[in-house]
Formats: structure tokens, C-alpha cells, sequence
């Protein structure tokens, strides 16, 4: 039987066929069809995402090359307005300084008669206001309102970024804060510790007496008028020179301290000293004898037979000065605590108060050829009191001597009879010594 | 892999069949064009010899395998456009173009191919016999 060979080929080749099923290539056609709209989707996303930003770049374009006509145009228009306001309104040409401004300054451009009177001018300047403000959703606004919203957005981004880094860092500031003061807590106690070891160590040499010297000068708070005259009387107003100047002087202190150290900080310390306060009276004259009165605070010695006056009564009367000495046995009782300092120096604040009884008192009349003793205070209180403070300063110069410095503020109390504690003195001296601890 | 590399040019006009057959030929043809250069044999239209060529056998004598190697043994020229032809159902005007080459080209090899795989039969034919 004859058969066509094309035909042969081809039944042949069928037989072996392996074909995909035919529902098959509609269905990849349909997910093609698919997977083509979702890309035009996205491209159309792609190109409408481009085409904003291109739209707000053009946006920035247009209002940069908006920006040059118009700073040129407020100036003219600030120029305007000082010519309309007058020099003294300068300050208001900041207010037109708006971006806003750009298309009513554009059209009153042709209008701006810089050179008008000033009538004229004050209308303009009103036409310009007046349309600056109905004009205030412009269509650069509008154009610009994508642009502005965008920078809105990167800004907020930027500040809560910026606020998120500073909150860090306060935290990161806070901690390390807290570090150090729980370091410097350590410290502090480490430093006790070794204190208390130290104190420790010398709990057998607890006690010092330092014998010391020093010098002192006193004054008063008040007027530092002398207490040598008395209460101003009508009869002799010039005799009792109770408004007279006095003025501190010099004076030594001697005696000695006790300490003793309570703990590794706090020290009580006392002592008895030998305290000498000294004033000088001047600008008196020798005064003829009143026998009826004494008017002064002053106790003549007996045999003494001048007195004193401000003012001379006769021609060529002996000018004289009045040196009184005070002198206390003082016995001080202070708290010392040591603010700071190591073994070797240490450096103590002291408060507390003293005694003082009254050990010597005279008073000497000093003319340019002589000093004699003409009597004595009346109005001194034997016992008083003062109230001190001062800056106490250590430095051991061995296991048991120890160098001492101290600058005292000491301020008295009930030192006068009949005057108020306004009168009574203060006293302001250093001392130094030696102690020697055990 | 070519199919689905060039999938995005699949412009949906008409079916996605016959672009992925299309695609399958144009890719085995450049492959073929590399290995070797082809020369068609020109034959005048007038002594183009008959289309139908008839062959004395059964089907069920002859297998698969035997076929093949029968169309691998012919000249590439004329393998080509038998397969194009027979197999895949080219016209001759869609093998001239695909092969840019005239109808007649394509009609001449087409029939020596014929006669060519119509003689290896015959000759196997005659071997069993």
C-alpha cells in the first residue's frame, strides 16, 4: 500500500507528540495579561511619582527666578513706604518683607511715584497694603504649596531626629552624671575610711597645745566715736568730746590653745589668752579744772588735777591724745571643723565664742613731750563676752608637732556700761604657733 | 530559557503558542545557521519535479527511531526545510522568509529530501527482505 512519505513522517512523529495540554496556554496567557497590567500599574506609579517631583523642582525653579523681581521690587516698595511713613516708621519696612508681596508689588510696580509728594505716596502705600492682604491666596502660594509641604515633612523628619538625639544624649549626660556621683560618693568614703584609719591611728595623740602669739587690731561698728567722753550735756557742750574720733590700734595677743580632736573631722579647742585692745583719742587740748562736775567716763587717779576739752580754752593750749588699753584675760571656746586637707595640711573653719574678764584698764594722756597715766575707764564691765570666727590652718611639721595659723573675727558683747552693744568693739587678728600633740 | 528571557516581548497579538513555536524555531535556526553554512540548491520552478511523493510501506513496519536517524542522515539543507515543512507546518513562502531564501529554493530541497529519505527506505526495505 503506498503512502505518502509526508504523511508517513508526520503520523509517525504525532504518535510520539508530546504536547502541553490545551487548556494550558490560555491559562499562561491570562497570567501574562496579568503580570502586564500590574506592570503598567507600577510604571504609571513610577511616572506619576516622577512627575511630582519634576513638578516641585519646577516649582523651586519658578520661585527662585520669582525671588530675584521681587527683592527688587520691595525695595522699591520699602522705599515707598518711607517716603509715605516718614524716616521715623524705618522699622515698620521689615513688615513688607513677604514672599507673599511678589505679584501686588509686580502690579503696582508701574504705579510707584518714588518721586510723588508725600500725599500720594501714603495712598499708594495704602492701595499696596490693601492688596497685599486680599491677595494672600495667590496662585504662587497655591503653586508652592506642594514644595512647602514637602519641606514641612523633611523638617518635621529632621527635628524629631534631632529631637530623638538630644533625648539620648540627656540620658547618655544623666548617666555619666549619676556615674561621677556615685564615683565621687566612693571617693568621698574611701577618703573617710582612710581618715578614720588615720584618726585611728593617732587616737593616742589626740590633744595639742600649741602656745601662740599674735597681733589684733579693734574697731567699732558704729561711728567709732570714743567712749572716753560722756552723754552731750547742755551746760559745757565742748568738754565732753563725746563725738571725738577713736581709732584701733595695734595690740598683741599671747597665750596658749588646747585641742582636742573628737573625731577625724571635728575639733574642740580652748585656751587662755592674754588679748589687748587699744584705742587713741585725738584732737583734745588741755582744759582748765571744773571742780563741780566730771562729765567724762574717765576715773582721774588721784593727784590728777588736768582735764580735757575739744576745743582750747585758752590761747596755746596743749594739744593731747587719750591712749586707753583694754585688757582681757580671754578664755575662747570654739568647735573646729576640717573642711579639707590630707595628714600633712588640713584646713579647719572655727566658731565659737570667748569669756573675757577684765585685767587691766588705764588710760594715758600723750602730749608731744610727754605719756602719763591719768586714770581709768569708768564705764567698762569687768566680764564680757565675744562671739568668734575664723579660718584655722594645720600643718604637721612632725608626728606630733603640728605648725598653727589662725585669722579670728571676734566681735564683743557687754563691754560698756550705759552703751548699747553698737559700741562695743570687734577684733580682728592673726596668730600663729607650734603645738605639740600627745 | 529564550521563551522565558524574552517573555516582555510577548506583545499578546495572537496566541501565546504559536509566538513560543515561533520563538523555539528562530532559536534552533540561528543554532543551526552557527554550526554550519548552509547552501540551498536552486532549482529552475519548471524542473521542480511532482509535490507528493508516494512510498510502497507500512506504517507499523517502520519505527520512530529509524525515521529520525533517516532525517539525520540527510544534508542539512535539506533536513531543514523538510522539518520545517513536514514537521512544523511551514508553508513554503514562511520558510523562504524565515530562510530568506526563494519558494523555489525552498520547494526544490524540500522534494530532493524526499526522494532522498523515499531511496534510504526503499533501501531498508529491500535489507530486510
Amino acid at each position: 500500500m503506498s503512502k505518502d512519505i509526508d504523511k508517513l513522517f508526520k503520523d509517525k512523529f504525532k504518535e510520539s507528540k508530546t504536547t502541553a495540554p490545551t487548556e494550558a496556554w490560555p491559562v499562561i496567557q491570562a497570567k501574562l495579561k496579568m503580570r502586564r497590567i500590574n506592570r503598567l500599574i507600577y510604571t504609571f506609579s513610577v511616572l506619576g511619582f516622577l512627575g511630582l517631583i519634576s513638578f516641585m523642582l519646577f516649582s523651586t525653579q519658578t520661585e527662585k527666578t520669582l525671588s530675584k523681581p521681587l527683592q527688587k521690587n520691595t525695595s522699591l516698595k520699602n522705599e515707598v513706604i518711607l517716603k509715605g511713613k516718614g524716616v521715623n516708621d524705618v522699622n515698620d519696612v521689615n513688615d513688607v518683607n513677604d514672599v507673599n508681596d511678589v505679584n501686588d508689588v509686580n502690579v503696582n510696580k508701574d504705579k510707584l511715584p518714588v518721586s510723588k509728594p508725600q500725599e500720594d505716596s501714603k495712598k499708594l502705600y495704602a492701595t499696596i497694603t490693601t492688596e497685599k492682604e486680599s491677595k494672600n491666596n495667590m496662585p504662587l502660594e497655591k503653586t508652592s504649596f506642594f514644595k512647602e509641604k514637602f519641606k514641612d515633612t523633611v523638617i518635621e523628619k529632621q527635628v524629631k531626629r534631632i529631637d530623638s538625639l538630644v533625648n539620648s544624649l540627656d540620658h547618655l549626660v544623666d548617666h555619666l552624671k549619676d556615674d561621677l556621683k556615685k564615683e565621687k560618693k566612693k571617693l568621698i568614703k574611701k577618703k573617710d575610711s582612710i581618715d578614720v584609719v588615720n584618726f585611728n591611728k593617732e587616737k593616742r595623740r589626740r590633744w595639742n597645745v600649741i602656745p601662740v602669739f599674735g597681733i589684733s587690731n579693734s574697731g567699732r561698728l558704729s561711728d567709732n566715736v570714743t567712749t572716753l567722753g560722756t552723754t552731750r550735756a547742755v551746760t559745757y557742750p565742748d568738754k565732753y568730746f563725746d563725738d571725738n574720733k577713736s581709732s584701733g590700734l595695734i595690740a598683741s595677743t599671747y597665750g596658749f590653745n588646747v585641742v582636742f580632736r573628737a573625731t577625724n573631722r571635728i575639733s574642740i579647742q580652748t585656751g587662755i589668752f592674754s588679748k589687748e585692745l587699744r584705742f587713741l583719742t585725738e584732737g583734745l587740748f588741755l582744759s582748765e579744772f571744773i571742780p563741780d562736775v566730771n562729765p567724762t567716763n574717765i576715773i582721774y587717779n588721784p593727784g590728777v588735777e588736768v582735764r580735757f576739752s575739744n576745743t582750747p580754752d585758752i590761747v596755746g593750749s596743749e594739744s593731747v591724745s587719750l591712749s586707753q588699753s583694754i585688757l582681757y584675760m580671754e578664755m575662747p571656746f570654739e568647735f573646729k571643723y576640717r573642711m579639707f586637707g590630707d595628714s600633712k595640711f588640713n584646713t579647719n573653719v572655727v566658731g565659737g565664742f570667748s569669756f573675757l574678764y577684765l585685767n587691766k584698764n588705764e588710760i594715758r594722756a600723750k602730749t608731744n613731750t610727754s605719756s602719763r597715766s591719768i586714770g581709768k575707764a569708768g564705764n567698762l564691765l569687768t566680764t564680757s563676752t565675744s562671739l568668734n570666727i575664723g579660718l584655722d590652718i594645720e600643718y604637721h611639721l612632725s608626728k606630733r608637732l603640728v605648725l598653727n595659723s589662725a585669722v579670728m573675727y571676734k566681735k564683743h558683747y557687754n563691754t560698756y556700761k550705759d552703751y548699747n552693744n553698737e559700741y562695743s568693739p570687734y577684733n580682728v587678728g592673726m596668730h600663729v604657733g607650734i603645738g605639740y600633740k600627745f | 530559557m529564550v521563551i522565558f528571557k524574552d517573555i516582555k516581548k510577548f506583545k499578546h497579538k495572537g496566541s501565546f503558542e504559536g509566538w513560543a513555536k515561533r520563538v523555539t524555531v528562530n532559536v534552533a535556526l540561528q543554532k543551526f545557521r552557527k554550526k554550519s553554512s548552509i547552501r540551498f540548491d536552486d532549482l529552475e520552478e519548471s524542473k521542480i519535479p511532482e509535490e507528493k511523493v508516494f512510498i510502497d510501506i507500512e506504517e507499523k513496519d517502520i519505527s520512530l527511531n529509524f525515521l529520525l536517524s533517516l532525517i539525520h542522515k540527510l544534508p542539512p539543507q535539506y533536513q531543514l526545510i523538510f522539518n520545517l515543512y513536514v514537521l512544523d507546518e511551514y508553508s513554503h513562502k514562511e520558510i523562504s522568509e524565515i530562510l530568506d531564501i526563494s519558494i523555489g529554493t525552498s520547494k526544490s530541497n524540500l522534494s530532493r529530501a524526499r526522494q532522498l529519505l523515499k531511496k534510504e527506505i526503499n533501501t531498508m526495505k529491500k535489507l530486510q527482505l
